[in-house]
């Protein structure tokens, strides 16, 4: 673990989930899925759990969550935005829920969700990654757990000078730290 | 005048760096808002008690209209029509109880306003803030019409018409338009018009929001025009009475006022009013065919015609009763518009609370009954049935309640006794309970009252600008 680099954890980019700017998002939820089955589970039991976006140039210009897929994915009428915005006023989640609930049955989530989701551009939904999402493929892991830890990052964009190479997981690195105790556990 | 001008710009530029986070530019609704000819136009005023310490500074500001009482600082500001009413400030020695600490203050409390631009605003009570108790700040502020900063320090906010921020301090904040907050401390968070929010945390918050498209019709703020709306027109209409009132030296006091009983001398006062024992009539009040029971008050920029009030009855800053009978100890809260018609009485019974910035504006004759809690706005009897409740059913929520656009969370008791609590504070305050030997308050005590008038440069580079003056015994 002591002498593992990024490197050594990330997933390449040829094997994570990407998608061309202007795609949908059902694109993106399809290229997620294909991903998956196609990755090699035997190094490590964790899926992927985003989609890159690219631009023609094949650049990476944002990454799509599962978490920004539910978010994209919420209703946004009056409605629901006079919910979000009595939120902000310190009540407390309970209240909050009911109110959700209350007006749920009028307008379902998952009511015409693929035709929703066909009409979905990923690049207005995607997250933008920040300078602290970069690291590069020759620094320490140690080094790069700070910066996962302390930016409460699911993952690291990994460079090779101007390029892209991979990502490195929150999970590959759980795993490896994991692995680790374990085998400190054997040699006490 | 190129002083004044460049003290505004220098204010618009300091409020719109705190609230650069939050977007907001506040140079479209305060540049030109105040012809600069108004800003010279009118003399500033300053009480003198043997009640209240007497100490004032001026610095680098514009005073055009305003009122100071207590212990007041302005620098590098400018107060037009304002009051500074220092007169519930903390004294030294007083002990604070915040949460478990009681805390001592070591000098007498302070109202410091700089880099700050009021416009017909009341600032009043004392700072609630236990961060900064001999200091009541307002800094960095710009306040619309009619609004109150009532025991709230500030700090980088912009405050809309008719706003009221109420025990509550605030960093960097917007307050729109005819909104309520009384939260304890709040930053960074820009308020819609029309909300009323109460909250005290881990015991209650209530709160409502009035639908925009009613409100409009009452109020509305707009960038780069004056307010506008009813609540507004109403106050500019009976403009003219207190143009009289302020242009006199010398006005001599209704000989049928108890002696226990407070007119402020820039009070109007039209015929066909009374005025029972230990009333209280602050200044820019406005009383006309108005009935005043034993120990009511009306605050500053309250209007009361053709009404009557019982006794006891509190009109709290801003409030207006227009055509209305209400039953002993009514509280109506501020800035609430309450207006029945001449063919269409509103009837409060007795013990009832009017929450701040309610409006109940009929056609019909309607009547709340005794004790009641009433919220929003209200122009019927169906809309009463989901904006009013009887105080006895409120004081049983213990989980939540949601009527119409108001929900409530919390101890209905707690928010009740925090009410009644306040309310027996203010009538003991402003002297309602006084038996001729103890308990005086406000009305007793602001009887011995002089004024003295001050005036800015009336021509040249610091044309509208007030000398530095410092006032002290």
């Amino acid at each position: 673990m002591n002498n593992f680099i990024v490197k050594d954890l990330m997933v390449p980019l040829s094997e994570y989930a990407t998608v061309q700017e202007g795609s949908t998002l059902f694109d993106a939820v399809l290229a997620l899925e294909k991903a998956q089955e196609e990755f090699d589970y035997e190094h490590t039991p964790y899926h992927h759990r985003a989609v890159l976006i690219l631009n023609k140039d094949k650049k990476v210009i944002g990454k799509l969550s599962q978490l920004g897929v539910l978010r994209a994915i919420l209703p946004k009428n009056e409605l629901i935005q006079q919910i979000e915005d009595i939120s902000r006023f310190g009540f407390s989640t309970s209240l909050i829920n009911s109110l959700r609930e209350k007006y749920r049955l009028e307008e379902s989530i998952l009511d015409d969700i693929y035709k929703k989701a066909v009409r979905m551009k990923v690049e207005d939904y995607m997250q933008t990654p920040s300078e602290g999402e970069y690291v590069d493929e020759k620094t320490s892991i140690d080094t790069a757990m700070y910066q996962i830890v302390l930016g409460t990052h699911l993952s690291l964009i990994v460079t090779r000078g101007d390029k892209i190479v991979g990502l490195l997981r929150m999970s590959d690195v759980f795993a490896a730290v994991f692995h680790a105790m374990k085998s400190g556990e054997l040699t006490e | 005048m190129r002083a004044l001008e460049k003290l505004l710009d220098r204010i618009i530029q300091r409020v719109n760096i705190n609230l650069r986070e939050l977007g907001f530019d506040v140079t479209p609704y305060v540049r030109e808002l105040i012809p600069r000819m108004q800003m010279f136009k009118f003399y500033a005023f300053y009480g003198i008690t043997p009640h209240h310490p007497l100490n004032f500074q001026f610095t680098h500001s514009n005073l055009a209209g305003s009122y100071f009482l207590g212990k007041c600082r302005v620098t590098n500001s400018l107060l037009y029509k304002s009051d500074i009413r220092g007169d519930e400030l903390k004294k030294k020695g007083a002990v604070f109880q915040f949460q478990q600490f009681e805390i001592q203050t070591t000098r007498d409390e302070q109202i410091d306003i700089e880099d700050s631009f009021l416009i017909k605003t009341l600032v009043h009570n004392f700072s609630h803030d236990p961060e900064t108790l001999e200091k009541f700040f307002i800094k960095d502020t710009i306040s619309m019409h009619y609004a109150n900063i009532h025991g709230s320090p500030s700090d980088g906010c912009f405050m809309g018409p008719f706003s009221t921020v109420d025990l509550t301090t605030m960093h960097d904040c917007v307050i729109g338009a005819f909104s309520y907050i009384q939260a304890g401390e709040i930053s960074h968070i820009k308020i819609d018009p029309g909300t009323v929010w109460v909250r005290s945390p881990d015991n209650f918050n209530f709160l409502y929001r009035y639908d925009n498209k009613l409100l409009n019709k009452y109020i509305n703020l707009t960038a780069g025009n004056r307010p506008k709306g009813l609540l507004f027109d109403f106050v500019e209409d009976h403009k003219k009475d207190f143009e009289r009132i302020f242009s006199l030296v010398n006005i001599e006091t209704p000989r049928s006022i108890p002696g226990s009983a407070s007119l402020d001398r820039y009070a109007v006062i039209k015929p066909h009013t009374n005025i029972s024992e230990n009333v209280l009539v602050a200044q820019r009040a406005y009383l006309e065919n108005a009935w005043l029971g034993k120990g009511a008050n009306a605050q500053e920029n309250c209007y009361i015609i053709n009404s009557r009030l019982e006794g006891y009855d509190i009109t709290a800053h801003g409030g207006k009763i227009i055509e209305a009978d209400l039953g002993k100890k009514v509280f109506v809260g501020f800035n609430s518009f309450l207006r029945g018609r001449p063919d269409a009485r509103l009837t409060i019974g007795k013990d009832s609370i009017i929450m701040p910035h309610t409006i109940i504006d009929i056609s019909d004759p309607l009547t709340i009954p005794p004790g009641h809690i009433t919220w929003g706005l209200v122009t019927n009897k169906k809309d009463l049935e989901t904006n009013s409740m009887p105080i006895s059913e409120f004081s049983k929520i213990e989980t939540r309640c949601s009527m119409g656009n108001m929900i409530f969370e919390g101890s209905g008791a707690s928010f009740i006794s925090a009410f009644r609590h306040r309310i027996d504070h203010i009538l003991e305050a402003n002297g309602a309970f006084f038996n001729g030997a103890e308990n005086k308050g406000h009305a007793q005590k602001n009887q011995s009252i002089s004024f003295n008038t001050i005036q800015p440069y009336p021509m040249g580079e610091l044309k509208g600008l007030y000398p530095s003056i410092i006032i002290q015994p």
